[in-house]
């Protein structure tokens, strides 16, 4: 007999979610975790007493509690998680800049059809028709991969419009460059435009704490400082894993939330490991300023997406960093949130990791200096300036995502090319996670519920 | 179990999948899923619940026997006799 029921490869938000579902039902289950803190692409760390988190903007997927099929709702019942003893804020609102082109929106889906009424008058009437198009798609059916732009294009014949509406959704959701697959785009705008922003109360940490509780009292495993050097095969199954100290641990089946390329690495699993790296990577930047100073920058906002050019060019740079595109989050400005001084201000950009990763040590720091720098002050065009009052800066670069979650050059959303299936060429072993094809952290979540469900518990 | 003991259990396992559930109108003739809003993922917890608490497999093809109140009590009373 193995000596688990189900092993985890990576302790982050599928792993743990996943882990939660094998052991409700009484699954010797153990989570793998190579960090020394949960989370994985959603974690935190501690920098001079203050908590910054790495991941987290917003979560995506907002519903009112008798929503039930809504996928936060489904969430919380899979995870036999209490929505009553756990806090919500939505978000303000939150805005799409094109040059000098507006849209706002907000967790009112009836907010960003005033807005492009307003905008575009010219194009309301097709962007109704285009919200009734998503509604009929289920993008959870198996079909082939459709083009999104395509699909936009044929309802809006709108560029300016088409591009302002894909920009938040391929952000925050989007493993390949150019276009997006529509069945992801239509979860992206469900996720996004119809449901909305939230966070919970506390940070990060509360939140990884409370899924952690939740998977120890069901009688989960867990272990930090853990990290997998190999799976172990046998013929047509997995067998178990082996850790970097060389101790083996046997299971019947293995849920590897590591990402393909890097599942391959561990497994022997025979292919061509490139096809599978995620060319989309981020460079972010956290600046904390004095409250007084942030409210007059924020304007009531919880996020803003800005872009200045002529179109929408979602792809890695071929420079360090682009900073004519990204997002700029006030997480302090949610609603019903304590206020918080000095407040943050976290600026995204799309990186290049070979650029990054091609570093010689000494060079790193002052070259990661001169990208926040650039970062700050393209963000200062949009929100106003904030660099003579910000007390503390921190940024981190795909290779240091890459380091710390071990997806392969630090592709934030894995893949381009997803194995909805969860299934390897072994019989027991399959992955979770952003390879998977479910992204964000209610996405990741589903995704280790679903591919446990589905393969592990029936 | 006795029928009525059986109907208590599975509304007991329901309550606890699903915090809002309401049974004051429950019509036990008529399908659960729908009455009470369930989906496939619910479903499964119901079937993996009363594994884990009775060591009771139910195969995927007898789910639909599941499908009201009445046609579960019916369907697990000759499971449940012993117990």
């Amino acid at each position: 007999m193995a000596a688990y029921q189900l092993l985890i490869i990576g302790g982050g938000l599928s792993g743990i979610a996943a882990g939660i579902r094998a052991a409700r039902f009484g699954l010797k289950t153990l989570i793998l975790e190579q960090h020394t803190l949960p989370g994985g692409l959603n974690s935190y760390y501690l920098r001079q007493g203050r908590l910054l988190e790495t991941g987290l903007h917003a979560m995506t997927n907002f519903a009112p509690p008798g929503a039930k099929q809504a996928p936060l709702n489904r969430l919380f019942r899979q995870l036999h998680l209490s929505r009553k003893r756990f806090e919500f804020h939505e978000q303000l609102g939150s805005e799409i800049r094109f040059a000098g082109r507006s849209l706002r929106f907000g967790n009112d889906s009836a907010l960003l059809e005033a807005a492009i009424d307003r905008e575009f008058p010219e194009a309301v009437d097709r962007f109704r028709q285009l919200k009734e198009a998503i509604a009929a798609c289920d993008p959870f059916a198996a079909a082939p991969w459709r083009s999104a732009r395509q699909f936009l294009a044929e309802h809006l014949r709108h560029p300016l419009l088409e591009d302002m509406l894909l920009l938040p959704l391929m952000i925050y959701g989007n493993a390949e460059e150019h276009d997006m697959d529509l069945g992801q785009f239509v979860i992206m705008f469900r996720a996004v435009f119809e449901e909305g922003f939230f966070r919970p109360g506390g940070t990060m940490r509360e939140f990884l704490d409370l899924l952690v509780r939740q998977y120890r009292e069901f009688g989960g495993e867990l272990r930090y400082r853990s990290p997998v050097a190999a799976i172990e095969t046998d013929g047509e199954r997995v067998v178990g894993v082996r850790l970097e100290d060389g101790e083996v641990l046997s299971a019947d089946t293995v849920l590897s939330t590591a990402g393909i390329p890097e599942t391959m690495r561990l497994s022997g699993w025979q292919g061509d490991r490139t096809r599978y790296a995620g060319r989309m990577s981020f460079m972010e930047t956290i600046s904390f300023v004095p409250r007084a100073n942030a409210a007059s920058l924020a304007q009531g906002r919880t996020i803003v997406f800005y872009h200045n050019g002529p179109r929408l060019d979602y792809r890695r740079p071929e420079d360090y960093l682009d900073t004519s595109w990204g997002v700029i989050c006030f997480p302090g400005n949610f609603s019903g949130l304590p206020p918080e001084d000095p407040a943050q201000i976290r600026v995204t950009n799309t990186a290049s990791y070979p650029r990054w990763h091609g570093l010689a040590a000494e060079a790193y720091g002052p070259v990661k200096e001169r990208w926040t720098q650039a970062a700050v002050i393209a963000s200062e065009e949009i929100v106003g300036n904030y660099r003579p009052s910000i007390v503390y800066q921190d940024s981190f670069t795909p290779v240091t995502i890459e380091r710390f979650t071990r997806k392969a050059e630090g592709a934030v959303y894995g893949s381009g090319i997803k194995i909805r299936t969860g299934a390897t060429p072994w019989a027991n072993l399959f992955i979770a996670g952003t390879d998977q094809g479910y992204l964000g952290i209610v996405g990741a979540m589903l995704s280790g519920i679903t591919i446990v469900n589905q393969h592990v518990l029936r | 179990m006795s029928r009525d003991e059986i109907k208590d259990v599975l509304l007991e396992i329901i309550a606890d999948i699903d915090e809002e559930a309401d049974f004051a109108s429950l019509d036990a003739d008529a399908p659960l899923r729908d009455q009470l809003d369930l989906d496939s993922m619910d479903f499964l917890d119901i079937v993996m619940e009363l594994r884990k608490r009775y060591k009771l497999q139910i195969p995927e093809d007898e789910y639909p026997q599941l499908a009201t109140l009445t046609s579960c009590v019916n369907y697990l009373e000759p499971k449940l006799q012993n117990v």
